[in-house]
């Protein structure tokens, strides 16, 4: 089975210099060798859990975390929004 | 002995009979920590004053005559991809080197509630990827069995700060055999419960349909005691079971007469060294002396798990870890010329190798034209491992298998070489892919005085089970639980 890694690593939103792409291609090669192993077979595929459907929660207002909470992780913050740059010229 | 080295169970009973402080048993495990901790490299953080004021508030309630959970008071370590508020999170991944989450996990919640002391955050392989701690974008952690030896992972930290005394309990996480597999190679006790019976709120995803909190102890009913603090329904995680639990370290103590143990015999083929076969077998004639009745079984896909673990943990990890791109948490490229750029080399320069590869490999997995060739087949074929444990589940109440194909491996022995570190986890990926609950206990150790590990899988729900066979085995071995020498 063959694949691009640069494909792979622009979908994935990653940059691969010259040698590692090289490297990582090889290693990738290895893997998708072992799991292409896998046999084709019928069954159908699982539910996540069967016996324990998942139940959603009511659609209530509850207390959250507070903006200033949310956004103190945040690299760069202004008048309350995420900063990111330019995205419409 | 030394207030570190003892048991959970030990310390609540003493600490009940007014005889020692939490005070003094945290600051007995800060000592040692301060002793070992640089050989080891346990944890990623250490909260030795918030754990301090913690220990304080715990003996004060209980001075004043409050009636405290077992757990209050004990100094517990806690895997650096379970959040705690105000205390750093980093998964040991540069990409959250400096995130303090603004929440905590539901599990480390009910830790709090229970009075629980934390002693820091301990290391892992960058958000668990890997078996072996060497993928810690902080800094490798060593076996205190011997400092030359890998401590398994990806909870090695946890399970090394439990071994070493630098903890008496720990939470790690199993996606594929993380908290089993570093349990073997310290020899501590580590369990994987049933997936929704431990909330994953605050557990930092890996694969989200595989990944389970459990705990760690140097004994099984302290190990019992963690289960029972952390698991229950929770409505912030829709996979979380709604159902009742009892108290484990209750129900311990009940035999394993009748009980019908079945050996899969793909578990203990050549991939299994001779050591760790011999040392597995032997606890299987232990367990048949004692009334056990002992039957070869066969799992016979089991050969295609390591495939299919791959494939559907990867696809979600890459979906998982798309929300790292430098714009809400986490590390931010300093030079970048649009927001593709951002993302890209925010991403590129905050993931470690391992990371990336698996990501890459799951968006292969995922994308137009691979899907049905690799996804939708594994996911098939986790359908037919599921239906081969239920119908072994018809005939043995347990099954027994080794946990490792070896003993703790040298640090640096397969670091370039992934597919040689994927089988580590050969003998645990199958619980997960099945939603199952399983325990690793010691079983004897190897050459060099090396710890092997057992691993008992059961029903889903069946930990009662699981951690009664698993206390009887340990009454037989004359006790679990000493804390080696460091270095």
């Amino acid at each position: 089975m063959t694949f691009d890694i640069n494909h792979i690593a622009k979908l994935a939103r990653l940059r691969l210099d010259g040698a590692q792409a090289e490297k990582f291609a090889a290693q990738m090669a290895d893997i998708v060798e072992m799991v292409a192993k896998l046999p084709e077979i019928e069954d159908a595929a699982v539910e996540l859990d069967p016996q324990n459907p998942m139940v959603l929660r009511p659609d209530t207002v509850e207390p959250s975390l507070r903006t200033e909470e949310i956004l103190r992780n945040a690299p760069q913050v202004e008048a309350g929004c995420f900063v990111v740059p330019r995205v419409v010229d | 002995m030394e207030l570190y080295a003892m048991t959970a169970a030990a310390l609540s009973a003493a600490m009940r009979r007014g005889e020692v402080s939490s005070a003094e048993i945290t600051q007995s495990v800060f000592d040692r920590i301060r002793a070992v901790e640089d050989k080891v490299g346990a944890y990623v953080t250490l909260c030795e004053e918030e754990a301090m004021a913690q220990a304080a508030a715990i003996d004060a309630r209980r001075r004043a005559g409050e009636a405290l959970p077992p757990l209050a008071g004990i100094p517990v370590a806690v895997k650096d991809n379970i959040c705690t508020e105000g205390v750093r999170t980093t998964c040991a991944s540069k990409i959250l080197g400096n995130f303090v989450p603004p929440y905590s996990a539901a599990a480390y919640e009910k830790l709090v509630a229970a009075g629980a002391v934390m002693t820091g955050k301990t290391n892992m392989d960058e958000f668990a990827m890997g078996s072996s701690c060497e993928n810690s974008a902080m800094h490798p952690t060593c076996n205190p069995r011997d400092l030359s030896r890998v401590p398994g992972g990806s909870s090695g930290g946890s399970a090394a700060a439990v071994a070493a005394g630098e903890a008496i309990l720990a939470l790690g996480s199993d996606t594929g055999g993380s908290i089993r597999q570093p349990a073997s190679l310290c020899g501590v006790v580590g369990l994987k419960p049933t997936y929704g019976a431990v909330s994953r709120y605050g557990l930092v995803a890996f694969a989200s349909s595989l990944d389970q909190i459990g705990p760690f102890g140097r004994t099984v009913e302290d190990t019992a005691m963690l289960l029972s603090a952390i698991c229950g329904p929770d409505a912030h995680d829709a996979t979380s079971a709604r159902r009742e639990y009892p108290d484990f370290a209750a129900g311990l103590g009940r035999g394993v007469k009748g009980l019908r143990i079945g050996l899969p015999r793909e578990y203990f083929g050549p991939g299994i060294s001779d050591e760790v076969r011999a040392s597995v077998m032997a606890a299987v004639e232990a367990f048949r002396a004692e009334g056990a009745q002992v039957r070869e079984i066969s799992l016979p896909s089991t050969d295609a798990a390591l495939s299919v673990y791959y494939i559907i943990a990867c696809a979600e990890a890459s979906s998982n870890l798309a929300r790292f791109d430098g714009v809400k948490y986490g590390y931010r490229a300093a030079q970048y010329e649009n927001l593709t750029d951002l993302y890209e080399r925010t991403r590129s320069e905050g993931f470690g190798d391992e990371v990336k590869r698996r990501i890459m490999l799951g968006t292969m997995v995922l994308s137009t034209g691979y899907s049905d060739a690799f996804y939708k087949r594994a996911k098939r074929m986790q359908g037919r491992i599921r239906a081969e444990f239920a119908e072994a589940f018809e005939t043995c109440d347990l099954i027994l298998t080794p946990t490792s194909p070896t003993t703790a491996f040298r640090l640096g022995e397969h670091v370039d070489d992934p597919i040689r570190m994927y089988a580590s986890d050969v003998c645990t990926v199958t619980v997960n892919i099945a939603s199952l609950p399983a325990i690793s206990i010691p079983c004897g150790t190897g050459d060099g005085g090396l710890p092997i590990g057992l691993q008992l899988i059961g029903p889903r729900f069946s930990e009662a089970l699981l951690l009664n066979a698993a206390d009887h085995y340990e009454k037989l071995a004359g006790g679990f639980g000493a804390v080696p020498a460091v270095g």
